[in-house]
């Protein structure tokens, strides 16, 4: 009985080291990324044609199913809301305190990180397995430079613009739902939202999506990166970056509301 | 030309050789392949773009031009899993002389030209781009040095 007892404490124990060490070990390459930010070299032609191609598989590409989430949660959550709070300094406090602040930035992570996320990991493992970092460090190209930054600053930007599309989708047909079926004004619409908006929120909003935006792209390079050179490790390689960035978005998510409600 | 009886001997030196050349290195190797991801076009500016800073379009023009000497137009815009092995050789050594004051090394070219009997290929290909390349060097083994010498050409 002590000895079952003394085994399950060691492999907690194990399964807390090596825990702790992936979290290490992401957190040191997300400092040498963030550094690598600041590096001139990082901005040239060839990273510029990475950072825009990125952008376009990430933003434009998913536009379509990511428009039509948005409208169906917009019609969803506006024709519930309308129905159930018949206040509209409240309706005003529920939309920007929870569809702008927290609904929108968490279906749009959700939909970047199932598709672009495990692509990038998928991406990093098979040019793994290629030796293709070989041939990026046989011609003195910086990986950090060339492959990793142009993807992490796509994933920034892709988080605050799609966020912000979301929203602006949600209020809108929240519009349109009030006016149709209420009669509200679009000035009373407006001007209920503005007096819900609060600056601070809208802050921690925009770091919110930066901060998804890195993770959920620097966690799949560096899972990619730990593939091995065979090709049964990609997508083992897939597995263990989608679950990482799952609790990546769930960390970020609850340390974000704890330092909005403190 | 530098033939070896072994592959351990072949590889100690040219590492050595690779490690001496690090600033202007371009490889010819199948252990150096093209980036599978980047159309033949972008795989051979790339050098230029990223370490000279160069505006896509006139890198790509550059890469295109070479195409051209080749006779290799038609596969700007292929991925490298779409080349045959000449085509595939052809663009590792374009790539290789983008690097500025190329010192290109062909490490045992056969590996990737499996299907040659014998190296006049290899010589013409180099005079296509003899304006770009500082040096050329081969590395390959000594069983393999009747494909080198097997014609005139090689004399080149």
């Amino acid at each position: 009985m002590i000895s079952v007892m003394i085994a399950a404490i060691g492999n907690i124990g194990r399964a807390a080291m090596l825990g702790t060490s992936s979290l290490r070990g992401t957190l040191a390459f997300a400092v040498r990324v963030f550094l690598n930010f600041f590096d001139r070299r990082t901005y040239n032609s060839a990273s510029l044609m990475v950072f825009i191609h990125q952008l376009y598989f990430t933003s434009v590409q998913i536009l379509p199913l990511f428009l039509f989430v948005a409208v169906i949660f917009g019609f969803l959550i506006n024709g519930m809301a309308f129905n159930a709070v018949k206040n509209m300094d409240y309706l005003g406090r529920l939309l920007m305190g929870f569809v702008v602040t927290e609904l929108s930035p968490f279906i749009t992570v959700l939909l970047i990180a199932l598709r672009s996320s495990s692509a990038i990991n998928t991406e990093i493992a098979v040019m793994k397995v290629n030796r293709e970092m070989s041939t990026l460090n046989s011609f003195r190209i910086d990986l950090i430079h060339y492959l990793f930054i142009p993807r992490i600053l796509n994933g920034v930007f892709s988080m605050v613009l799609l966020t912000s599309l979301f929203a602006l989708v949600v209020l809108s047909t929240g519009l349109l739902v009030s006016s149709l079926v209420f009669g509200t004004s679009v000035d009373t619409y407006v001007d209920t939202l503005l007096r819900s908006t609060d600056v601070l929120d809208i802050v921690i909003l925009l770091i919110k999506c930066a901060t998804f935006g890195f993770f959920i792209t620097l966690i799949p390079i560096r899972i990619g990166l730990s593939a091995s050179e065979e090709l049964t490790s990609i997508p083992i390689s897939v597995l263990n970056g989608m679950v990482k960035v799952f609790v990546a978005i769930v960390t970020i998510e609850v340390l974000s509301s704890i330092i909005r409600f403190i | 030309m530098t033939f070896f009886d072994s592959e351990d001997a072949l590889q100690t030196s040219l590492n050595a050789f690779l490690e001496e050349h690090r600033e202007h290195l371009g490889l010819v190797s199948p252990d150096i392949p093209l980036i599978s991801n980047l159309p033949v076009w972008s795989n051979i500016a790339l050098i230029r773009q990223y370490h000279e800073n160069m505006p896509w379009e006139e890198a790509k023009a550059l890469a295109v031009e070479l195409l051209e000497r080749f006779g290799m137009a038609k596969i700007v815009e292929q991925r490298s899993h779409s080349l045959n092995k000449e085509e595939l050789f052809c663009v590792m050594l374009m790539r290789a002389a983008m690097v500025r004051e190329a010192v290109v090394v062909l490490d045992r070219p056969f590996r990737i030209l499996s299907n040659l009997p014998e190296g006049c290929f290899l010589t013409d290909a180099f005079h296509k781009v003899d304006d770009l390349i500082a040096e050329a060097h081969i590395f390959d083994y000594n069983w393999e040095k009747g494909r080198y010498g097997a014609t005139d050409c090689a004399k080149d």
